[in-house]
């Protein structure tokens, strides 16, 4: 491994600021969460930092606060305080599970939610150092190539999937996006934050290279509302989402008041199923007597399983996710069945 | 004749291995926590590119990094490496080496694939070591690959040995391997019905987890290697014949590793490698690989394509076998490419055609059970199908057709009925077999499935060496490794079970060519029964000294040694075993889950019962992985690999593991240590023809292609 600058900030501001400090010498260099992708790309080649800007000596932005109207978490929080909170129950099993869905119990002891959600994708050609558009070339070579794992929806010029557990399940949530950057915080939406390849194909975020992912704000959810993460993988463990889906759904009575249903693993962003939201609306998901209830829900989740893949596109050798997310989203909506 | 066993004393019972401490809580030290005073550490340059020819390489940038000490190149380091391909795969032949037309050396000019070696650094750390092979620079030629073994073999398909892209044979001819029993035309003639399939298999990774290390040491003329090697003797003579020494002249010191699953077996390059750094230094050297330099630079199975044709009469006997096979060697055949599974039938009329074949993939060669898995797979794929179609249970079809012990080829005792009773009784194979492949409504189907094997070990001579000391301590000198099946707690337990002795009486030392006497090598799954019976008959003779000349005294050893040989007396000692399993197919996901899982073997007796039922129970989940996991793909367009380590590659976690049920008919022959025979290869070669046989019974779909990951699933049922 070649040598680098550890630098261990001490607080956010600090660690921007380090970054502003590497930019302007025309050093590059990177923010560590964990470490436990971001040196393993150093060691490959694949990320160029020579300096690193070590986040685990930040104290700050390691909490879960929960006040009347919102819930904000800190993007330095470890998975695994994610998977296990006290505080995440209920309404936001989604959250939970993802968390707990990623890697082993070795990473989600140091990986944070902020380095979750800003991780590069694992596409093979990427992370074998093919000159493509993720790594600042022109082309991806996935299209022509082995394509197995790349995306079904919203690809172009880049098909790539975005690799992230939490961000569907936060996209899911309603989450807000803290940023600290060079000129202070900000704000960003979901759709602000995620881009596509075919507004950016170097990029998945819209965050500069001295930004930093310092935390979400979650809206309380309302009253009676069920969430699940469902996470399709090639085994059970230390691999990513051939298709996942966060669905939260607020139900009133046996009605679906709202629904959020967003798919990992199909998409270069987080991938949000607009017209299985609206079909969930009015619908009954939950039903009285338990005897009945798949009875009562199969045909609506069934529906919305067929509406998920009404607009996927997938190249010629990746056509399994298509009946994949199908009966992944099925499957996430009749877990939320009572 | 085979007897029930009778108990032994230390033999048959649970025995944690002598070692187990050591090695969990970190004492234990491998080749790569060693270090020797003014050791340096070494690296290797790969090739980027799957074929290209070097016009030139420049290392002066490398030469003028401070603490850079050598840095070698086939310009400057021309070493044959005999072990990593000798024509027609025949490893063990000094005289095949001599005679080779095609040479593979530890730095190769053309490079051949994505991750032949170009070169190598020894520096004063590793970080210079790497940091110097970023500043050689390499003037390549870049030329035409070609990755399939199929397409290898095209008239106009770009040659990557001058003599083409067929495999050589011993004599450096360039035929298919052609095996031929009776008369295949008239059993086709003779047959009601000829069924005709296609299967091929992926490329597995032996995947140990110990990637390669090597360090090398000279004293004046003589080199000392530590080394995880399954076979210090075989490295040793390798090392010497590749570097023109006498064997004396090297030791190799191994004394743990972790494993190999015969990717370890011989010398390896990154020894030569060491040895020629540590020669042009002066100072000892240690050169470790990375997991992607294992991953590319070393080897696993070889991947294949088999085309059967089968005839059968309507009451399902076979009358006709004939398997026209392919297999991608890679660049270079460092084994021998084999397809191996016809001959488990009786049926009299088999051909066998095999075309090794070169390709711009990364190097094939042995992984445990080297021909045997895939070629079981693709055999019993077909007879499963042929079954179905006749509407014959399948285990019953085997029944009729598995090879018997005859007049004319007599087994030293024949317990395959025996082990597909036990089988089918202990899985409840009846009430899990669907009667019609498919029935399940879905979208969750199961199925059962079942596959069949016997299989031999390699004959070796060892040696062994057994004192006594006046305190009644015995110490055990054998050549062995532990390569994962538990040698040395192995060769303690014969030693004590021989001697009449309890276990903590005995030491073993074992991994040192200098201590230890000749041991066969951790290869072909004989060492505890060729090293074993050296064992006891060197106890024979020391108990013979004990009589004559009692109990040593003061400061005094007894020794004793013996070398048996074996001689094969024409007949068959085979091992047996049968697999059943069930699956769950989830007709949606395209995902199969392991539902219930039964081994049955006859390995005869039984030395340790937990290393033996986890040597079944690791092989089986290697299996599975290449069943449904496991391959390397290539992108087709630059030939770069694409699916290099676990991640990647999808091996199977400790969360991923079913319940596999072992069971062990056991029997003693009168042959082998105590009528011991080999277990550590055996477990693998059933897997994946008893998962793929299940994934039909479940689904109705014979999926013919290894690994069956879900979007093959999932495009066969579509």
């Amino acid at each position: 491994m070649k040598a680098l600058t550890n630098v261990n900030a001490r607080s956010l501001a600090d660690a921007v600021a380090a970054a502003s400090a590497a930019a302007a010498r025309g050093q590059a260099f990177a923010f560590s969460g964990g470490g436990t992708d971001l040196i393993q790309q150093i060691k490959d080649g694949t990320n160029q930092a020579d300096v690193v800007i070590n986040l685990r000596t930040v104290r700050e932005a390691r909490a879960v606060v929960v006040s009347p109207t919102e819930t904000r978490i800190g993007g330095l929080i470890t998975l695994r305080e994610l998977a296990e909170h006290a505080a995440l129950t209920g309404p936001w099993a989604v959250l939970r599970e993802a968390a707990a869905s990623v890697g082993t119990p070795q990473i989600r002891n140091v990986a944070t939610l902020a380095g979750n959600i800003m991780q590069r994708p694992w596409c093979w050609y990427y992370r074998n150092s093919f000159n493509c558009f993720k790594a600042g070339g022109h082309q991806c070579f996935s299209v022509n190539g082995e394509h197995q794992q790349h995306a079904i929806f919203g690809g172009g010029p880049s098909f790539s999937v975005h690799p992230s557990d939490l961000a569907p399940a936060l996209v899911a949530l309603g989450a807000t996006f803290e940023v600290l950057g060079p000129d202070g915080p900000r704000h960003l939406t979901a759709a602000e934050l995620f881009v596509l390849p075919s507004q950016n194909p170097a990029r998945e975020n819209s965050l500069g290279a001295t930004d930093l992912l310092t935390g979400v704000r979650l809206p309380t959810p309302a009253g009676d509302t069920v969430s699940t993460y469902l996470k399709i993988t090639d085994r059970a463990a230390w691999t990513h989402a051939e298709v996942s889906v966060a669905v939260v759904l607020q139900v009133e009575g046996t009605r679906i008041q709202t629904a959020s249903v967003v798919l990992g693993g199909v998409a270069p962003i987080p991938w949000r199923l607009p017209e299985v939201e609206q079909w969930l609306r009015g619908h009954a998901l939950s039903a009285g007597a338990t005897a009945s209830a798949q009875g009562v829900a199969l045909p609506v989740a069934g529906r919305a399983g067929a509406l998920a893949i009404a607009h996927a596109q997938p190249l010629a050798k990746n056509g399994h996710k298509v009946p994949m997310t199908s009966a992944a989203v099925e499957r996430a909506l009749l877990r939320l069945v009572r | 004749m085979s007897t029930a066993v009778q108990p032994l004393t230390t033999i048959g019972h649970v025995t944690p291995r002598v070692d187990a401490i050591a090695r969990v809580t970190g004492q234990a030290k491998y080749t790569n926590d060693l270090k020797l005073p003014g050791m340096l550490y070494a690296r290797v340059l790969r090739s980027p590119h799957p074929h290209a020819r070097i016009r030139h390489i420049d290392t002066s940038a490398a030469w003028r990094l401070p603490g850079v000490q050598a840095v070698i190149t086939h310009e400057n380091a021309q070493v044959v490496w005999g072990a990593g391909a000798v024509a027609g795969g025949r490893q063990y032949s000094d005289a095949i080496k001599a005679s080779t037309r095609q040479r593979r050396y530890i730095f190769n000019n053309p490079v051949r694939c994505v991750g032949d070696a170009v070169a190598a650094v020894a520096a004063t750390d590793r970080h210079i070591a790497e940091q110097a092979l970023a500043l050689i620079q390499v003037d390549y030629e870049v030329l035409p690959f070609v990755l399939d073994p199929e397409a290898a073999l095209a008239a106009d398909a770009p040659r990557i040995w001058p003599e083409g892209n067929l495999c050589l044979d011993v004599h450096n001819n360039a035929a298919p391997v052609v095996s031929e029993h009776g008369d295949i035309a008239a059993g086709f003639a003779a047959a009601d019905q000829i069924f005709t399939r296609r299967y091929d298999t992926g490329f597995v990774h032996n995947a140990q987890l110990e990637p390669r290390c090597a360090l090398a040491h000279w004293q004046g003329n003589m080199l000392t290697l530590y080394t995880p090697t399954q076979g210090i003797a075989n490295c040793r003579h390798d090392m010497a014949r590749d570097l023109g020494l006498e064997d004396q002249q090297v030791r190799v010191v191994c004394h743990y590793m972790g494993g190999g699953f015969g990717n370890k077996n011989q010398n390896q390059d990154a020894d030569l490698i060491a040895a020629m750094l540590a020669r042009h230094t002066n100072a000892p050297v240690m050169l470790e690989y990375s997991r992607r330099d294992d991953w590319l630079g070393m080897h696993g199975r070889w991947p294949t394509v088999q085309e059967y044709t089968v005839g059968v009469k309507n009451d399902g006997t076979v009358t006709a076998i004939q398997l026209i096979g392919y297999s991608g060697m890679g660049p270079y055949r460092k084994n021998a490419g084999g397809i191996s599974g016809i001959e488990l039938y009786a049926c009299p009329n088999r051909y066998r055609s095999l075309a090794p074949v070169y390709t711009n993939r990364t190097t094939s060669g042995n992984f445990r059970a080297p021909s045997e898995p895939h070629g079981v797979y693709g055999i019993q794929s077909i007879m499963d199908d042929i079954a179905a179609t006749l509407g014959m249970d399948p285990v019953a079809f085997t029944v009729k057709n598995m090879l018997r012990p005859t007049a004319e080829h007599q087994f030293t005792n024949y317990s395959l009925d025996a082990c597909m009773q036990m089988g089918v009784e202990a899985f409840d194979w009846q009430a899990r077999r669907k009667a019609t492949p498919g029935a399940d409504p879905g979208p969750l189907k199961r199925g059962a499935g079942f596959s069949f094997m016997m299989f031999r070990a390699a004959l070796g001579m060892s040696s062994a060496v057994v004192q006594v000391d006046a305190q009644q301590h015995y110490t055990v000198f054998v050549g062995v490794t532990d390569v994962g099946p538990g040698a040395k707690t192995t060769m303690g337990m014969i030693a004590a079970e021989a001697l009449g002795v309890p276990l903590s009486q005995v030491t073993v030392v074992s991994g040192d060519t200098e201590r230890c006497p000749y041991s066969v090598g951790e290869s072909g799954s004989r060492t505890t029964i060729m090293t074993g019976m050296a064992v006891v008959a060197a106890v024979q003779d020391l108990q013979q000294q004990m009589a004559a000349r009692g109990m040593p005294t003061g400061n005094d050893v007894l020794v004793a040694s013996a070398t048996p040989t074996p001689v094969p007396d024409g007949t068959l000692r085979q091992c047996f075993g049968a697999h059943f399993v069930e699956v769950e197919v989830d007709t949606r996901l395209g995902t199969t889950r392991i539902v219930k899982y039964v081994a049955v073997h006859e390995s005869g007796r039984i030395i340790n019962p937990q290393t033996a039922r986890d040597q079944i129970r690791g092989a089986v989940m290697q299996g599975i992985g290449q069943a449904l996991h496991e391959d390397l793909l290539y992108d087709p367009a630059s030939g770069q690999p694409l699916t290099i380590g676990y991640y990647r590659a999808r091996h199977l976690t400790h969360l991923d593991v079913p319940t596999i049920e072992v069971h062990f008919l056991e029997v003693d022959d009168g042959y082998g240590p105590f009528g011991a025979k080999t277990v550590g290869e055996a477990g693998i070669i059933l897997t994946p023809a008893a998962v793929a046989n299940a994934i039909f019974n479940a689904t109705g779909i014979r999926l013919t292609s290894l690994p069956m990951t879900r979007d093959k699933l999932l495009g066969a049922l579509r």
